[in-house]
């Protein structure tokens, strides 16, 4: 686009920030008002060793309400949508992909967020895709033990699911107290007396599971190991549809990939 | 005997029973619409609902069924309580999304229906159990119970079992077509009518909110897929069914009348059926498009969306920024969703090759059915290399056993078996040279 001023110019400085979604807000905020398109944003106070300049962006609980508000303003709801979405996902120089995404974005309208062939767009609509499918996979690969009537999971994903699987749940589960600690993020999804909570947790430690429980992992183990059909065995199509990464937290097959012993 | 005893009798007489997904219904709490796969079991198939028999005691003699009364196993029941309890705790596990009740007959088929009944009410009722139930009704059970069953399950199925009257009165002699069909009928009616009385009153009981299913056994007998594909396509039309499946006949028992139990299941077929099932739900095509009376087997090597396109040249390139959704559809390599996708992304500019690739669409095979701005260069590929790419290369996983299973398709050569031919880029070529030949 010659002719037309770019938003943002390449600059040679990384910014950090805190690993909060305000805290990326703010990232975009600072890129917009200087007009640098920065070298890349890394999550974590730690400055890394670079030969560039490397700032330190603070999340501003104020910038990132503007940097919120103007998106559906100025883009649509869909970009709000998507950008919310690929920030919970794994996605490698996620917080550089969806800068240069906005900043695009801002220029061209919601229509961007339709170029579903585009450079910019197809990978972040990619992650998106990924991480849906990952929360939809868990929906049902989740294994609750009953400790002491209330309802405990572990679960280790690669993309940050839990915000997108706590409807679910909570739908299912209204009546019951149910936790679900993600080990890889260092969260948990807590259900207690008819309130839902994200909180951060570093460690979980869980109770013995009492006799009656281990009937029915035992009872389940069962029905599993008989269900299938011995003329049929097809590894490689269970490892398709259910990925061997998931096997360590589903009881039925965790014996699988860590033998007993 | 106690309940892990009861369990695995049960649960090995009811896994032969495919018909069994989590999708469709609708109720308070269920928040996922589409089916929810909770394990994958050693068979590579979705584990999404407790499938068990309410008993396998049975008084019927079907040749091909493992409870069938003359063959000689431990036999045993569940009562409703002891079966509601269990899906009632592996569901707070998050084991699965609901239950799969089938039943052999036990003294008649409405004695049978009524205990399948009563471990509903109790689930429903006492439990308040919001997950998802399919039940089987049992040919022959009375009307007023069918419906009863209807009001408290998600899904109801009554088996075809065979794909033929013949087939049904030579291996399942208890069972007649009239037994079969009538109940399908009493569904279909039921759910419209339910439906009518949903319009009028929100709070109407719901009939079978995910409609019926139904199941034939392939293999067993010896029709042929074209009819196997017509009496599906038909079944979809007059009983307005969700899902037809099939199922590869395993020998669980031996007889005469029954293929020997050392011939392996026609798993390769089966993966066909579905493949041409897929095409007259979400695809649209009719069952006489994808075989006819002249070629009434599937190709084992190219499936049957890509030998109706290989068959149908005439009709392509295709502009993918112009043709509808339901032409773009036709295209190997596009699907349901790339399909959308192509819509949607084509109004905000033209795409061109790189576009299409990053939609996701199939580049390998669509290369040689599609036209874009960019595309096709100047010299068109031959026939024999749009082939190569079409060619299904999960054949060779299946193995040379499974193709030989496949009645003589006209024009085709006996097709190269893993003792033939060194690699499977061999095999490839040989049969691309067969195919180019004969299509």
């Amino acid at each position: 686009m010659s002719g037309v001023k770019p938003l943002a110019v390449p600059a040679d400085v990384i910014y950090t920030y805190d690993g909060s979604f305000d805290g990326f807000l703010c990232c975009v905020f600072e890129s917009v008002y200087t007009r640098e398109l920065p070298f890349g944003i890394l999550c974590g106070e730690a400055a890394p060793p670079a030969l560039m300049a490397v700032r330190f962006i603070a999340a501003d609980r104020e910038k990132a309400e503007r940097v919120r508000a103007s998106i559906p303003l100025k883009i649509s709801g869909r970009a709000l949508e998507l950008v919310t979405t690929v920030f919970c996902s794994c996605l490698a120089e996620k917080e550089l992909r969806l800068l240069e995404f906005l900043l695009r974005a801002y220029r061209e309208g919601g229509t961007l967020c339709a170029k579903l062939g585009d450079a910019a767009v197809a990978p972040l609509l990619n992650a998106e895709k990924r991480l849906l499918g990952e929360a939809h996979l868990l929906k049902g690969f989740v294994r609750f033990s009953d400790v002491g009537g209330a309802l405990t999971a572990v679960i280790t994903p690669k993309n940050y699911v839990l915000p997108f699987i706590a409807r679910h749940f909570v739908l299912r589960y209204h009546q019951e107290q149910f936790m679900i600690f993600d080990k890889t993020h260092k969260a948990a999804l807590v259900y207690r007396n008819g309130r839902a909570e994200l909180l951060r947790i570093d460690h979980v430690a869980f109770p013995e599971i009492s006799e009656n429980e281990v009937r029915y992992q035992a009872l389940w183990k069962r029905f599993y190991n008989t269900i299938a059909i011995e003329g049929r065995e097809n590894p490689r199509c269970r490892m398709t549809h259910m990925p061997k990464r998931y096997w360590e937290n589903m009881l039925e097959v965790s014996d699988l990939v860590h033998p007993a012993g | 005997m106690d309940l892990m005893e009861k369990l695995t009798i049960l649960v090995a007489g009811a896994k032969y029973d495919a018909a069994c997904t989590s999708s469709g219904a609708d109720r308070p709490g269920k928040t996922v619409m589409a089916g929810c796969c909770h394990t994958f079991s050693a068979d590579g198939r979705c584990v999404s609902l407790l499938k068990v028999l309410m008993t396998n005691y049975c008084v019927y003699d079907c040749k091909y069924c493992v409870n069938r009364a003359s063959n000689d196993c431990r036999r045993t029941a569940f009562t409703p309580e002891e079966l509601a309890g269990l899906t009632v705790e592996f569901y707070r596990r998050n084991y699965i999304e609901g239950l799969f009740l089938s039943s052999g007959v036990i003294r008649s088929p409405d004695y049978t229906m009524e205990r399948i009944i009563q471990t509903l009410q109790l689930l429903r009722r006492r439990y308040d159990f919001r997950g998802y139930i399919h039940a089987k009704t049992i040919p022959g059970a009375a009307p007023e119970l069918v419906r009863r069953l209807g009001l408290l399950a998600d899904r109801l199925s009554v088996n075809v079992e065979l794909p033929s009257e013949r087939s049904l009165n030579l291996l399942a002699p208890n069972k007649k077509r009239e037994a079969i069909f009538s109940p399908m009928k009493q569904i279909r009616l039921e759910t419209e009518q339910n439906r009518q009385e949903l319009v009028v009153y929100k709070k109407a009981p719901q009939f079978a909110p995910a409609g019926q299913a139904t199941q034939m056994i392939i293999g067993a007998s010896p029709e042929t897929d074209y009819q196997i594909i017509t009496l599906a396509a038909a079944m979809y039309g007059k009983y307005a069914l969700k899902r037809v499946f099939y199922s590869a006949y395993i020998p669980a028992v031996a007889d005469s009348l029954l293929p020997a139990p050392d011939v392996k299941p026609p798993l390769l077929r089966e993966h066909r059926l579905y493949q041409a099932d897929w095409l007259l739900r979400q695809y649209g095509f009719g069952a006489e498009e994808i075989l006819s009376p002249e070629t009434p087997n599937f190709n084992p090597y190219l499936d049957p969306k890509c030998n109706w396109a290989i068959n149908n040249m005439h009709r392509f390139p295709v502009d993918v920024n112009a043709a509808g959704p339901e032409t773009l559809l036709r295209v190997p390599g596009i699907g349901p969703t790339s399909a959308r996708r192509i819509v949607a992304a084509r109004r905000n500019g033209r795409l061109g090759v790189a576009e299409l690739k990053r939609i996701g669409v199939v580049w390998k095979r669509a290369q040689y059915f599609t036209r874009t701005s960019d595309w096709p260069p100047n010299t068109r590929p031959d026939k024999r290399t749009a082939i190569r790419a079409l060619i299904d290369s999960t054949v060779y996983a299946f193995g040379a056993e499974q193709i030989s299973l496949f009645q003589d398709t006209p024009g085709i050569r006996p097709l190269p078996t893993a003792r033939d031919v060194g690699t499977v880029a061999e095999a490839v070529e040989e049969a691309v040279l067969c195919l180019a030949s004969s299509l």
